[in-house]
């Protein structure tokens, strides 16, 4: 047979089982029985991947909880995972497959801003309800989505959150440093109008790249500039590089981090600087970092069931999302459909998961979940020490 | 002809592309169409490396330009996509001229290196000219309408891609039977005898950037229509990658080829959804496979293997390999 | 101290981070006249697996690194094997992506292996993380380090190749493989040898480098862009001018974000490389003007 053919035929026979159990399917689409499917979508490969296959083993192991007890009102769960490899295209993809061949009923997924963003239009068309998990693009749920629901902080809440801090530390020459790739630029733009609404301007901006081995340009300039806070927008790589260099260069500004960066302790690790890190302060989307004994109930389930993974704060967003599904389908009822699903999700008030800051709070006209930016820090030689919850509006 | 001829094999894909849509959910349409849009982008960077043997990189940044193009064009100067689209793959077009005067110079992996520097160049030109191309965060494009029609966005626009593809490919075909197709052959074997027998390198060079360049602003401007959405991170150096894998996959030289290997690579893609977090290290070895168990790609395996399948294929005579980095003709040893 | 002087020796210890990326590069392509697009992964590979073997299972810091090398020495063998060997006769285009897919691979493979670990990894340095003070400037110790290993590879291999027969061999097969089998070199041997060579520096570099730049499964393609421009603006088959591309780009990438603004950082080493390309089309150091018929 040749190769041709044997596409043809392969196409032909995925064709008919695809018809095949369209005929035999339940009227609500991934519930079944004893099952529901919960699609989910994000880099499983590519530099993303951290971003979307560690949230997704979070979503898993509380899955697992929840189906060792027997599931919900009788139905265990299973989740779907697609891979869109940061890529807008293959986003879209995803989506359609998980809609219309996968038929899940519900998904939590959402890793790259741009992939998530691109996908939108295609989860809105299927009114699938859908939490996002890490995503931070603010186009995802402004202008509103009746179906798309948020608990990661948006880019928005973060960088007023990181310039409100600065402010409230008493700095007066702040600049910023920040990636220009799409995830850097969903938050610098933000940051830019937080400054303008302040009246204020930032003293320099300055640029890396997120594979940057050297800041020296950067340091120099903003030592040149005496600013005394620093604004960091950066993945922890390129952050960790500038701590060094601003340490190598004798530059001490107060350091301000953002959830990309979001555990001290092993950003510590990272600078590799001995006090590089001692002005660092940077938000949180979860209350707790992963060394944190409150969290050893889930570094027991994440390091079990995936060989030689460590808990990150990665797969924290996954399991503080799937938290928050399971609620839902909880309160959503044996009956179940997407409405239903939905209707839950609107009235969730003040819930409180294992690892948010605050509690889940979605309202009709705001599907941004999540507004408790916590803040920590981590002093050289001591333990991480939580410095407070800024509540955003 | 016999049974399973290219032209049978090639009309019956033709005839199923045709009733696609009918017959597949709308993840499977936008499959397909996706195919389509890399055919074009298959049979243009065919043209380049294959025919005329140019070792260029920088086929996945005229994708982007045309993308961007027909977008921008739409979004910051108002025009309709009717306009948009073929002002988009000219401006694609005219970057390709552009490109084939460093392919006067450069040869192998040099040309491959400056090709690729001007890769990179183009997509920071993406991420920092914000006030043009709305950077990182990239834009959403208006959704077309294909009024009069009574079709929808998403067939029309696969119709449009199909027939887009029909065209460009007897286009290519043509080209290649032609005398302009006979120079590549020749600059690819021995520019130095080529122009010895009168071929005008830099005619015939521009002539192919030039087209592969009009090619990637196409399958640029349609993509950029089925996204409805253009950001950078579609136009980077992995988009290369699977755009030479597609060519080398179907076979070097061969315009049907592009056409199998650009179906082949997009549905391995697809495919490899199944296995979810090994996809990099399956499709490394599906790559590998594909190149050392069938050497002349897909089309190269036809030919052998099936009777009757009589293809104008322009490849270089087996066992030669173009020479890198020239080493010098003294006999000193040189460190 | 000068702003030119700070940027001048930033751009010194940047650059050497190319230059040994380089420097595995042109080793592979004087001997085999191919570029191995999985370069920056075997360095990425091994950098990881001397991290599992120092910081994961205490080995000391010199027996990592050499069982590291060792293992880098193999995994070059291991493509020699599946992707030279069977393509030897093969254009360019297929050899290089080739490569590419073993790139893949290796990347994934490191990925499912050591991802779920941690988003960078830290790796200890071999001397004290303070830095330095030389003159007036301040340099990390591990960054002279590198720079010291590159000059010293640099001078090993150029001695290699001039001054041993196995050098010679290599040359010769890289000039003309069908008179060297003719003369008596064994080629096949000679080109595991030499992909072993290269990977086995990729392994050296990895290892001295991971202190200053984390390790991380997406880190090779980044540096082997830079490290193939490196070569390329110092002539593919050049060991000083692999040494001198790698420095000039570190130094234009400093220059650049130190005068005009950090955006051009990422950019202004590939602008240059093109116009250096149009006015030599062989590198800096490479041969000149002679074009095989």
């Amino acid at each position: 047979m040749t190769l041709t053919q044997s596409l043809k035929a392969g196409l032909i026979s995925v064709l008919i089982a695809g018809t095949a159990t369209q005929v035999s399917q339940a009227q609500v689409p991934g519930v079944t029985a004893d099952t529901i499917k919960i699609g989910s979508f994000g880099a499983l490969t590519g530099p993303g991947y951290l971003y979307g296959k560690l949230p997704m083993n979070g979503i898993e192991v509380v899955f697992d909880e929840v189906n060792a007890t027997g599931g919900i009102n009788g139905r265990k769960l299973v989740l779907v995972r697609e891979d869109d490899r940061c890529d807008p295209a293959a986003a879209i993809g995803a989506v359609k497959k998980l809609i219309s061949e996968d038929k899940v009923f519900a998904i939590i997924g959402g890793g790259c801003s741009n992939a998530t963003f691109a996908a939108r239009a295609s989860l809105d068309e299927a009114k699938i309800p859908m939490i996002v998990m890490a995503s931070v693009h603010d186009g995802i749920t402004t202008p509103l989505s009746p179906t798309i629901f948020s608990v990661a902080l948006t880019s928005t809440l973060e960088s007023q959150a990181q310039l409100e801090y600065a402010i409230s530390q008493g700095a007066k020459r702040i600049a910023v440093i920040s990636m220009r790739d799409a995830w850097g630029r969903a938050r610098y733009q933000p940051l830019m109008e937080a400054f303008q609404k302040k009246g204020i301007k930032p003293v320099l901006d300055e640029e890396m790249s997120p594979d940057a081995n050297d800041a020296t340009a950067q340091v120099l300039r903003l030592k040149a500039a005496n600013a005394d806070a620093v604004l960091i927008v950066l993945y922890p790589k390129p952050a960790a590089i500038f701590l060094r260099d601003a340490q190598k260069l004798g530059f001490k500004p107060l350091a301000v981090g953002q959830t990309g960066i979001a555990d001290p302790a092993a950003f510590e690790d990272q600078v590799g600087s001995p006090g590089a890190t001692a002005q660092f302060r940077t938000i949180s989307m979860v209350r707790y970092t992963p060394e944190d004994p409150a969290v050893d109930k889930w570094r027991k389930a994440i390091e079990s069931k995936f060989s030689g993974d460590r808990l990150s704060v990665f797969n924290l967003f996954g399991i503080g999302a799937a938290q928050v599904m399971v609620e839902a389908l909880k309160r959503a009822g044996p009956d179940l459909t997407r409405e239903k699903l939905v209707a839950a999700l609107n009235g969730l008030t003040d819930f409180k998961t294992d690892v948010y800051g605050a509690g889940i709070t979605c309202t009709v006209t705001d599907h941004r979940c999540n507004k408790a930016p916590t803040w920590i820090a981590k002093e050289p030689g001591k333990p991480v020490r939580v410095l407070g919850v800024t509540k955003v509006e | 002809m016999a049974l399973f001829g290219r032209h049978n094999v090639l009309l019956a894909m033709l005839l199923f592309a045709a009733v696609a849509p009918s017959l597949l959910n709308a993840y499977y349409v936008f499959v397909a169409n996706t195919i389509l849009i890399y055919v074009l982008l298959a049979i243009g960077l065919n043209i380049l490396v294959g025919c005329a043997g140019q070792l260029a990189f920088a086929n996945a940044a005229m994708f982007g330009i045309g993308a961007y193009g027909t977008g921008l064009l739409q979004v910051q100067l108002g025009w309709p996509f009717w306009l948009a689209f073929p002002s988009g793959a000219i401006i694609a077009t005219t970057v390709g001229l552009a490109l084939s005067l460093p392919a006067l110079r450069l040869s192998g992996l040099y040309l491959a290196l400056s090709t690729l520097a001007f890769a990179q160049f183009t997509q920071w030109v993406f991420l920092h000219w914000e006030s043009v191309t709305f950077g990182a965060g990239g834009f959403k494009t208006p959704s077309i309408s294909f009024a009069p029609l009574p079709v929808s966005k998403t067939l029309g626009l696969y119709y449009l891609s199909l027939l887009l593809v029909i065209i460009l490919f007897f286009l290519a075909q043509n080209l290649m039977r032609s005398r302009i197709g006979r120079a590549f052959v020749a600059v690819r074997d021995g520019d130095i005898a080529a122009q010895s027998l009168g071929v005008d390198l830099l005619r015939y060079k521009a002539l192919a950037f030039g087209i592969s360049g009009f090619y990637a602003g196409i399958a640029g401007g349609l993509y950029s229509a089925m996204l409805n959405f253009v950001s950078p991170e579609g136009f980077d150096l992995f988009q290369m990658v699977i755009q030479k894998a597609m060519v080398v996959v179907g076979g070097l030289g061969s315009i049907a080829g592009s056409i199998l290997g650009a179906t082949a690579l997009v549905s391995v893609l697809e495919a490899l959804r199944a296995v979810k977090g090994f996809q990099e290290i399956v499709f490394g070895a599906i790559l590998v496979s594909f190149i050392i168990f069938m050497p002349g790609g897909i089309i190269g395996f036809l030919k052998a293997k099936v009777r009757g399948w009589e293809e104008p294929l322009h490849r270089g005579p087996p066992g030669k390999r173009v020479p890198i980095a020239t080493p010098s003709q003294s006999g000193e040893v040189r460190s | 101290m000068t702003l030119l002087a700070y940027l001048l020796l930033s751009g010194l210890t940047t650059g050497a981070l190319y230059a040994l990326i380089a420097l595995g590069i042109v080793v592979v392509n004087k001997a085999t006249g191919v570029i191995n697009f999985a370069h920056g992964e075997l360095f990425m590979f091994s950098g990881f697996f001397a991290w599992m073997l120092h910081v994961q299972m205490g080995v000391p810091y010199l027996p990592a690194l050499l069982l590291a090398v060792a293992f880098g020495f193999m995994l070059g063998v291991l493509i020699d094997l599946t992707a030279f060997r069977p393509l030897k006769n093969s254009d360019v285009i297929s050899l290089v992506l080739a490569t590419i897919g073993i790139a893949f691979m290796l990347r994934g493979t490191a990925r499912v292996l050591w991802g779920g670990k941690s988003d960078y990894l830290p790796f200890p340095p071999i001397t004290s993380p303070e830095p330095v003070m030389i003159g007036e400037l301040m340099v990390i110790p591990q960054q002279l380090l590198v720079l010291a290993g590159a000059i010293v590879i640099m001078l090993v291999f150029a001695a290699f190749f001039r001054l041993t027969r196995a050098g010679k061999m290599m040359q010769a097969t890289a000039d003309n493989a069908k008179a060297s089998t003719l003369v008596g070199i064994r080629v096949d041997r000679i080109y595991m040898l030499s992909f072993g060579t290269g990977a086995a520096i990729a392994a050296a570099a990895a290892v001295l480098m991971a202190p200053l730049t984390l390790l991380y499964p997406d880190m090779g393609f980044s540096f082997f862009i830079k490290g193939f421009a490196a070569a390329v603006l110092g002539g593919l088959t050049s060991l000083p001018g692999a040494v001198v591309g790698g420095v000039a780009i570190g130094v234009i990438e400093a220059l650049a974000g130190g005068y005009l603004h950090s955006s051009f950082i990422e950019v202004s080493a590939f602008i240059v490389i093109m116009f250096v390309l149009i006015a030599r089309p062989t590198g800096l150091f490479g041969p000149s003007g002679l074009r095989r018929v």
